[in-house]
Formats: structure tokens, C-alpha cells, sequence
């Protein structure tokens, strides 16, 4: 078994939740929580495959993660932008 | 285990789990620098972000295939480095010029909604100079080459007399 540690400062909550979904086949998970962690415990038919899912779990994640927080810039500059607009 | 010429206290590597671990000041790279360089580094090796305390970030690299043996740890250690300070130069760089970028997106934008309704033009203030000229380069011709009073000799010149003194006499041929 293999305890991924995703702290929820650097991890959005959401995009945990949609890798666990997307890697649901491959392995299987145990969700937990902690004050500062989502903690996912996995276990898989043998070690080098619950080491990949794992990697691949935690790389979706970082991903999905990352994806969200420009999506949240993105939105953010914009009504920037469009306030500024307004104001002219 | 420390490696080779990196800083023992920033680098370490697990050789049980063949993973190299990078402690981040984040008074030093922003958050955003060290997502971006973890998404150049994801379909080279496993990215895992930690924080062990606060304001520091610990991040993981392990090898996708086989295990990450001390020189080619060292190698994907310092590649890592260098794209986040590249990256952290670059958020830097947005920063401080988020505010020239914006101005010219907005610019853009209210150039973009089309031409202006009769209400808008009524209300524009055409006695604004439309740009500075210092050289009188935007002089209109009548102003530039106004006849002036008592002098019989100036003429205003037409535009056919002013083609004629910028023409250029053409070569004969054969010569």
C-alpha cells in the first residue's frame, strides 16, 4: 500500500477528487482527511503498479490542479480588465 | 543521502524509493514558478508538492521508468532548479508589467466594440490636439505655403509646380 500525501494549500480539492475517478479502474483507493492533507492510501496487484498509478494519480492531480488556478487567474485578470473598462 | 555538489540541506535523495526530494523557499519562488516548472517536469518524472513547514515547499521527482540512479538524479535535480528560476523570473517580469498589459488589452477591447453611436460623437471633445508636433510636420499646404502680405514675388506654388522641382530628370537613352 502506497499513502499519497496532497496538501491542500498546494492541491485543489476538486482535481484530487477527479484523478481518483479517472484511476478508479487501475487500482484501489481509500480516501482520508487530515487538517493540512487529502490523504489517498492505494493498493494495486503488485508494487510497480501501485507505484505508476501512484505517480501517475499524483501527476493528473498537479495537472488538473494547475489547470484550475489559471482557469482562477484567467477569470480574475479579466474582470480586472473589465472593471477598468467600466470605469472609462 | 546528499548528492554530489548540491546543498545538503535543500537536496536529498531516497535511493530506497529512487526519488529526489528540493526544498523551495517561497520567499524566493512564488507558488506560481513552482507549478510551472512542475508542469514542464510531468511527462519527464512524478511530480509530488509538499509543504513540510510554512514557507517552504518540497517537491519530489521521481523517474517514470527504472530508478533514478545518483548522476542522473543530480542531472534532473538541476534541470529542475533552473527552469524554476526561469519560471519565478517570468512570473516576476508579468508582475510588473501586468499593469502596461492590461492597459493595452482594455485599449484593445474598447477599440474591438466597432464604431461610435451619434450619442458618443456628440459627446467627444474634437478641440483636444489629436497628437504633439513639435516639427510642424502635420502643417496643413494652404498654411505652409500661404502667399504673405507685401510681397509681390511670393506666389503659393501648386501641387504640379511642387512635382516638378522633386521630379527627377530622366537619363536619355543610349547615352
Amino acid at each position: 500500500m502506497i499513502e499519497l500525501r496532497f496538501h491542500r494549500e498546494l492541491y485543489d480539492g476538486k482535481s484530487v477528487d477527479e484523478a481518483l475517478k479517472i484511476f478508479g479502474p487501475h487500482a484501489s483507493f481509500e480516501q482520508a482527511e487530515e487538517t493540512a492533507h487529502w490523504i489517498v492510501r492505494l493498493s494495486a496487484a503488485d508494487g510497480a503498479r501501485e507505484k505508476r498509478v501512484a505517480g501517475e494519480l499524483s501527476n493528473y492531480a498537479l495537472g488538473l490542479t494547475i489547470a484550475a488556478q489559471a482557469k482562477k487567474l484567467g477569470r480574475a485578470e479579466k474582470t480586472t480588465a473589465t472593471a477598468k473598462q467600466e470605469a472609462k | 543521502m546528499p548528492l554530489e555538489s548540491l546543498p545538503s540541506d535543500l537536496v536529498s535523495f531516497d535511493d530506497q524509493d529512487g526519488a529526489v526530494h528540493l526544498k523551495v523557499d517561497d520567499g524566493l519562488y512564488p507558488l506560481e514558478a513552482v507549478y510551472a516548472a512542475a508542469y514542464v517536469f510531468i511527462d519527464r518524472c512524478y511530480v509530488l508538492l509538499d509543504k513540510p513547514a510554512s514557507g517552504q515547499t518540497r517537491v519530489t521527482l521521481s523517474a517514470k521508468k527504472g530508478t533514478l540512479a545518483g548522476d542522473a538524479a543530480r542531472e534532473l535535480v538541476g534541470e529542475f532548479s533552473n527552469e524554476l528560476l526561469s519560471c519565478a523570473w517570468r512570473s516576476q517580469i508579468a508582475r510588473e508589467n501586468r499593469a502596461t498589459i492590461e492597459a493595452v488589452t482594455a485599449q484593445a477591447l474598447s477599440g474591438a466594440r466597432g464604431a461610435p453611436s451619434l450619442e458618443e460623437l456628440e459627446a467627444f471633445d474634437f478641440s483636444d490636439d489629436a497628437f504633439e508636433d513639435p516639427l510642424g510636420i502635420a502643417m496643413s499646404w494652404e498654411e505652409k505655403y500661404a502667399k504673405k502680405k507685401g510681397d509681390p514675388k511670393a506666389t503659393a506654388p501648386t501641387p504640379n509646380d511642387e512635382a516638378a522641382t522633386s521630379s527627377v530628370t530622366k537619363p536619355e537613352a543610349g547615352k
